[in-house]
């Protein structure tokens, strides 16, 4: 079982959830329902069914993280809030603080951003 | 049937007042990814399982609920839910077991008699339980009605009609077609009566979960008080208590009859339809499977239950 502390990152889920992909999606600029598609697509691989990115959708404007913007069309575009810049800030530097840990015990000179790796418990295989 | 009309189709899946919010630009969406095109079985899956699971949320069943009254309401109605996965595995396990005494031998029926006797006890019970909550938010309901609410609750309470209804008939129609019938025939003799009785059972199954739904969205729309409330949670908790029992009960007297007298299950309905199932009791394998599905449901709620007790604003005499 794993046991998560509940902080702005975790909240969001793991970094292929919709929410965090979304709000990645939204952090360089509005979008309506099939340009998050697409992006989203583009820049992570991650083909979301409509119904799945609508749920999600849902979630994050009931928390306050999106919102939509009047729009004249019936494409519904929606931006990221400042609640939700934050969320995804906690989320990205917690993503950080695990990829440097795991860059740091493996080894990987060229991704660890200027600290030590931390010495290995007593009796852990390195 | 036009794009236009399987879109709006798919769009069924979503409750009324998520479609009246977001409808229009899933719409847009849809147009803009599958225009005249094929709409892929994944692109279908993905929308059934976002619109049944914004009813649910909708329902206050999962999902962020604010205020502990509320928290409290959930997790006693997944408790329900639970129940009735019980109810349609007691219906089945009533009819495996019946007339099993005949076929054991004296001297090996006492462990069965204790389980046999742990389901029929810790089903009462469980039955008393949920009449008892139900007369307690009897007044609620009449208050709602008096209030004029009754066109908030007329779909759901038309559908559990129906669906009732329907149960009727055909539970009617199958008794009336089993009078003619040999004991023999009616246990597995005749596979005919075999198939319907499987179809009438998925049909009870079905109703019992159209009519838990239709419980769950009339409960969201009654004001009850926090003390009751807190009451019929407590009453939530025992009737997941009584859900242990049953479950415990069924497997002392499947493990027990399985040694005592394997023929009785053997011979049971539904053993010829597949051959594997000659040796094992197909029927049993429903019942218990629906008992664990339950209970797991059962148990977040009683999570949620005991949660939200723990927390300082349930106390008697706090706000709701």
């Amino acid at each position: 079982m794993v046991t998560r502390r509940r902080g702005a990152g975790t909240a969001l889920g793991r970094n292929n959830e919709p929410p965090l992909l979304i709000l990645t999606s939204l952090a360089s600029g509005e979008k309506h329902g099939y340009a998050l598609l697409r992006d989203i697509e583009a820049f992570a691989g991650v083909v979301l069914g409509p119904g799945a990115l609508y749920g999600a959708i849902t979630r994050l404007e009931e928390r306050g993280l999106i919102e939509p913007i009047p729009s004249e069309d019936r494409r519904q575009p929606y931006r990221i809030t400042s609640s939700g810049r934050a969320a995804l800030a906690g989320a990205v530097r917690e993503m950080r603080a695990l990829s440097d840990e795991g860059a740091a015990r493996l080894g990987l000179r060229e991704m660890v951003r200027g600290r030590a790796p931390r010495p290995l418990r007593q009796g852990a295989t390195p | 049937m036009t794009q236009s009309d399987r879109f709006e189709r798919m769009l069924k899946w979503f409750p009324p007042a998520w479609r009246a919010r977001y409808g229009e630009g899933l719409r847009a969406l849809l147009e803009d990814s599958y225009g005249d095109g094929r709409i892929p079985w994944r692109a279908r899956a993905s929308f059934a399982r976002s619109g049944l699971g914004e009813r649910v949320r909708e329902s206050g069943l999962a999902g962020d609920v604010s205020g502990a009254s509320q928290q409290l309401r959930a997790g006693s109605l997944l408790i329900l839910c639970g129940w009735s996965a019980f109810m349609a595995a007691g219906a089945i396990f009533a009819k495996v077991s019946e007339h099993w005494s005949y076929s054991t031998p004296v001297v090996s029926r006492a462990v069965p008699v204790v389980g046999y006797g742990i389901v029929t006890w810790a089903g009462a019970i469980g039955v008393a339980l949920v009449a008892v909550g139900a007369l307690a938010a009897l007044p609620s309901l009449i208050a709602l009605l008096r209030r004029g609410g009754w066109p908030s609750i007329r779909r759901p309470t038309q559908r559990a009609v129906i669906t009732c209804a329907v149960v009727a008939v055909l539970t009617g129609a199958l008794a009336g077609w089993a009078h003619f019938l040999s004991p023999q025939d009616r246990n597995g003799g005749l596979v005919a009566y075999e198939v319907a009785f499987l179809v009438w059972s998925t049909v009870v199954i079905v109703a019992l979960a159209v009519g838990t739904g239709s419980v769950v969205a009339v409960v969201a729309r009654l004001d009850i008080p926090l003390k009751r409330v807190r009451a019929l949670s407590m009453a939530a908790l025992a009737l997941a208590l009584v859900m242990v029992a049953v479950l415990g009960g069924v497997v002392v007297w499947w493990v027990s009859e399985s040694s005592a007298a394997p023929s009785f299950l053997r011979d049971n309905i539904g053993s010829g339809i597949v051959p594997l199932f000659r040796t094992f009791s197909p029927t049993m394998v429903v019942a218990v499977t629906f008992m664990v599905l339950g209970l797991a449901v059962a148990l977040k709620g009683v999570a949620r239950v005991t949660r939200t007790l723990r927390s300082a604003d349930v106390t008697p005499g706090a706000a709701a």
